[in-house]
This record gives structure tokens, C-alpha cells and sequence, in this order.
């Protein structure tokens, strides 16, 4: 085994919680239930990582198999990256799009090859007919880092795709037009809208709202929010299973003085919560 | 500016507020003197506009009622308010109409105080599935507020033809994707769950389900060289494929049994439900066991 795919696979191992070790290792399914059954669990978390990338050794374990771990790893925590939204779009009066899931890697990963020899693409399928797609960027004279690579999050059919933030902003126009051309479609924009949850921007631009009623819930049984003359500083947290349709609701059940911000009211109509603010 | 170093106070949404109010303020500045007793002004205009809205409030009420009582005969003055009132009442005793009539075709709906919430039920071979709701505000125009329309259904095609011009049209439509994209993923989901065991390799599938590839063997102990289906349905309306592509995987392709059994499981799949396709492989399988034990 390459020591650099050694290293990777160390590091990898070791960013993984112990609480998780077991869990993510068998979602990996390359270190065989037998093999990890000899495998002390127990020892300190040095000496475990040591016995598993041995075994990943004697297995013979590629940088394919290094990378699939590292979107596994990303999987159980992305949370831990901020994601853009791309929107893209087609020509009107197309043909029905026939999505091929494997038509769609191979031409996402042939458009990249193209323009750069130094680059690592990785694919993994998810629910819901999605797929993660993981790239190492290179150069044309460096190989590719593997710490620090792009994540893309597509769902097949939609027209929108998820990327993890990238320091090198040189490639987002190769990685655009990859999405663009293996997805078939025509044109491809960046949304204002970010955030580290994928789940809450899918249902911002999936537009996937439940028939909710949000109730406001109060503890103080009109105690020391009764005649006040003055106005009340407080901190308020709102949960909800759908936050801000519940703001938006507080305006009509006369609990809050309409109109709401705008800035809280366009997130999901115009499903942005990027704002640049500028003197005027 | 004074105001920068107030930042530290309060987090970002407040900053934000103040400077929302900072531009209201300079904008009112520049039309009215400052005044002392602005602040008391402020709360007697709060109390008239509140005042004014209750008052229209019963006001419209008051029309609702009469609109009510006499449906024959529109009085002259209020002609122009009336019939406004009228189009959108007449909208709501049409959409309720189709309701009605749609009702067995898993179309139900509900009065909201915008408009009307429509619930679509889907269902294929008599097996109820999901259920996907359109609240729509009846408006001119008339708009989509919230639904549950998975998004790559073509909501917004089907609404640009029809909603403005043709409620009916529009809520028949979406029925008919929404029945058919279900009715195919319940077919490739029992062919997953149920038929496992003819499958060489995963199903391969899209959102819509309106691509499947899959390798398959027609006897689950694979005396058989497996078969590879790939089915498209470009119908977005039908839950039956357009075009089937059976190709077979085994080495003596020139065998005529096997270009048998490859074109007629060609016309199994463009007749038949995938998993129904399943079942009579099954069948067959069970058939030639009992004719080796007799």
C-alpha cells in the first residue's frame, strides 16, 4: 500500500469518534465483520488505529478504498462543512429527462479528466436517488490533495446541487460545468443560500412543507408579561418543526407587529439567507 | 457614523433592526420636522389604522352576507364590488364542484381561509400510497401557496398550461404524474423487496423511476445466464415502459431457446407490471419443479 494512501487512511481513521468507530467501519464494508471481531476495541485510540491500518494494508486497501471512507466519514458529519445551493436550469420544451445514474458519473468524471489530469473522483449513492460525489483537486504538476476536497450532494432529477465550501475557487467553474453537462442541463447559478444543515436547505429549495400548525407555547401564564409600561428585554429561542413558517404565522395570530422583516419572510419564497448589506 | 459602535449591542438581527428603523427614520426626516411628542403620535396612528382595519373587517363581512342573500340580483351602486366578489365566490362553488366530482379519482379537498387545500391520493393496482397536498389562494392570479409535490414532478410546466385558464385541466394533470410516478415506484420498489433473488446486481433507479437497468435471472437458483433489462418510460403519465431493451449475457447466444425467451421477456415488459413480470417467472420456475418431481 502507498504510504500517502497509509497516511490518508490514519488520519481518516483518526478523526473518527470511538462512540461511531464501529458503525462507520461496517457502513465502509472493507474490513471484513471477522477481521474487525480480532481487533481490540479497547485499547487507546493510537494503538487501534495502528491495528486497523495494518489491516487495511494487508488487504492491500487503494486510494479508491481510502476515499470512500472519507465520504462515509463525511456522511456521519456534515455538519461539519458549510454548503453552497446551485441551481441549474434547461431549455424550455426539452425532452423527459431518462436520469442514468452511471451515465451521469461517467460523464461527470470524463469532463473533469479533461481539463485536469490531478484529480480523485469518488462516488457513493445515497437515499432518495441521490448521490455524493467526492473530488481531490490537483495541478497540472502536483497530485492531489487529499485533505482538502470538494463535496458535491446531487439528487437526481432536481435541479439542484449541494457543494461543501472549496478554498480553491479556481475549479468552481470546471466543477459547474461537469454538474451541468453530465446532468443535462443548460445553465448553472450559485443561490444565496448557504448553511451548514443539508437537511434544511433541501427543504428550502425542494419546498418540502408539512400541513403544520404551530402553536406558540408560553410558560409564564401571563406573569411577567402582563402590564408591563415598559417594553420587556428578553432572549427568545423559537423551535419548530418548521421554523420559519411559524414566523411567519406569529404577524396573523396577532403575537407579533406586521410586516415580519423581509429578511426573515424571502428565505423560503425566494430561498435565500445570504445577505450582502451595503451603505448606501 | 455614531451608530457603528453600537454594533457590540445585541448580535446581528438586532444591528440589522436598527438599521431597518435608521432608514425608515432618515426617510421620514426628510418629509417631516422632528417632532417632541413624536412617539404619542406614532401610538394614535397605530389606534386609528387599527381602527380602520376593524372597521373594514366588518365591512367586509357585511358584503360577504350580502353577496349571499341575494344571489339573483345585483344592487346597481355596488355593482363593480360585487361582481369582483362574485368571481371569486363563483371560483370557489367551481372548485368545490370538481372536488365533487373528482372525489373518486383520489381527489379530495378541504375550504381554507385563502382558498381551498387540495389533498391527491395516490394509488396503484388498488393499493392506496402517498398522499401529496397543493394549498392554492384563490386570487387573481390564482397561485400556489405551499405543497408537498416532490420536485422533480414538473409542477411549474403543468401550472404555467393550466391553473390561470383551467382549474380542472390543472388539478387532472398533476393527478395523472402523480399517480403514474407513483404507481412506478411501487413497482420497482416491490421488485427490490419481493424479487430479490432474481436480481444479479442492484436496481439501478432515478427519482422518477422512469429509468431502470437491472440484470436478472428467470429461476432465483441461477441455473439460467442472467438477463439485462433496461427499461425507459418516457410517458411521465404511464406506469407501463416505452422502450424495452432485453439483452442476453450468456455465451451461446446463437441458441434460438434463449432469443426465444429474451424477445417474448421483451413483451412481457412493455404488457405487463414489473413486478407481475416477476411473478409469472416465479410461476414458470414452480411449474418446471413440480414436472421434475412427477
Amino acid at each position: 500500500m502507498d504510504e500517502t494512501v497509509a497516511e490518508f487512511i490514519k488520519r481518516t481513521i483518526l478523526k473518527i469518534p470511538m462512540t461511531e468507530m464501529m458503525t462507520i467501519l461496517k457502513a465502509w464494508d472493507f474490513l471484513p465483520e471477522n477481521q474487525l471481531q480480532t481487533v481490540n476495541f479497547r485499547q487507546r485510540k493510537e494503538s487501534l488505529v495502528q491495528d486497523l491500518v495494518l489491516l487495511c494494508e494487508s488487504k492491500r486497501a487503494s486510494l479508491r478504498d481510502a476515499a470512500l471512507l472519507d465520504i462515509i466519514y463525511t456522511q456521519f458529519h456534515r455538519h461539519q462543512k458549510v454548503w453552497d445551493v446551485f441551481q441549474m436550469s434547461k431549455e424550455p420544451g426539452e425532452d423527459v429527462d431518462l436520469f442514468d445514474m452511471e451515465r451521469f458519473k461517467s460523464s461527470f468524471e470524463k469532463i473533469l479528466r479533461r481539463a485536469l489530469k490531478n484529480v480523485t473522483v469518488s462516488f457513493r449513492d445515497a437515499e432518495e436517488n441521490a448521490v455524493w460525489i467526492r473530488i481531490a483537486w490537483g495541478t497540472q504538476y502536483r497530485k492531489p490533495n487529499q485533505y482538502k476536497p470538494v463535496y458535491v450532494v446531487y439528487y437526481s432529477q432536481t435541479p439542484y446541487a449541494f457543494t461543501s465550501f472549496c478554498h480553491l475557487k479556481s475549479n468552481t467553474p470546471l466543477l459547474s460545468q461537469a454538474l451541468t453537462v453530465a446532468s443535462n442541463h443548460h445553465k448553472i447559478v450559485k443561490m444565496d443560500l448557504r448553511s451548514r444543515y443539508l437537511d434544511s436547505l433541501k427543504a428550502i429549495v425542494f419546498k418540502q412543507y408539512n400541513q403544520l400548525e404551530t402553536k406558540f407555547k408560553s410558560d409564564f401564564h401571563g406573569g411577567i408579561l402582563a402590564e408591563r409600561k415598559e417594553p420587556l428585554r428578553c432572549l427568545i429561542k423559537f423551535s419548530s418543526p418548521h421554523l420559519l413558517e411559524a414566523l411567519k404565522s406569529l404577524a396573523p395570530a396577532g403575537i407579533a407587529d406586521a410586516p415580519l422583516s423581509p429578511l426573515l419572510t424571502c428565505i423560503p419564497n425566494k430561498g435565500m439567507n445570504y445577505f450582502k448589506i451595503r451603505d448606501k | 457614523m455614531e451608530w457603528a459602535n453600537d454594533k457590540s449591542k445585541g448580535g446581528v438581527l438586532a444591528h440589522l433592526e436598527r438599521l431597518e428603523t435608521q432608514m425608515s427614520r432618515s426617510c421620514k426626516n426628510l418629509e417631516d420636522p422632528p417632532r417632541e411628542t413624536a412617539e404619542s403620535d406614532l401610538g394614535t396612528k397605530i389606534h386609528k389604522l387599527r381602527c380602520l382595519r376593524d372597521k373594514l373587517r366588518a365591512e367586509v363581512k357585511q358584503r360577504q352576507a350580502r353577496i349571499k342573500a341575494s344571489t339573483a340580483n345585483a344592487e346597481p351602486d355596488q355593482t363593480l364590488e360585487i361582481s369582483e366578489q362574485e368571481a371569486v365566490g363563483g371560483k370557489e362553488e367551481n372548485m368545490k364542484a370538481i372536488l365533487q366530482a373528482y372525489r373518486f379519482t383520489g381527489l379530495s379537498g378541504k375550504r381554507t381561509s385563502r382558498g381551498v387545500c387540495v389533498c391527491i391520493s395516490t394509488a396503484f393496482e388498488g393499493n392506496l400510497l402517498d398522499s401529496y397536498f397543493v394549498d392554492l389562494v384563490i386570487q387573481k392570479p390564482l397561485r400556489i401557496h405551499h405543497h408537498s409535490v416532490p420536485v422533480f414532478i414538473p409542477l411549474e410546466e403543468i401550472s404555467a398550461k393550466y391553473l390561470q385558464t383551467n382549474i380542472q385541466h390543472f388539478l387532472f394533470c398533476l393527478c395523472e404524474y402523480l399517480n403514474a410516478y407513483a404507481g412506478r415506484k411501487y413497482q420497482a420498489d416491490q421488485l427490490q423487496r419481493d424479487f430479490a433473488a432474481f436480481l444479479a446486481g442492484p436496481l439501478q433507479r432515478n427519482s422518477l423511476c422512469n429509468l431502470l437497468s437491472f440484470t436478472y435471472k428467470v429461476e432465483p437458483q441461477g441455473r439460467s445466464f442472467p438477463f439485462c433489462a433496461r427499461l425507459l418510460y418516457k410517458d411521465l403519465t404511464t406506469t407501463l415502459p416505452t422502450d424495452v431493451t432485453i439483452t442476453y449475457q450468456g455465451t451461446d447466444a446463437s441458441s434460438t431457446s434463449w432469443e426465444e425467451q429474451r424477445a417474448s421477456h421483451e413483451n412481457l415488459f412493455f404488457t405487463k407490471p414489473l413486478h407481475q413480470v416477476f411473478t409469472s417467472f416465479a410461476r414458470n420456475g414452480e411449474r418446471l419443479d413440480m414436472s421434475l418431481v412427477s
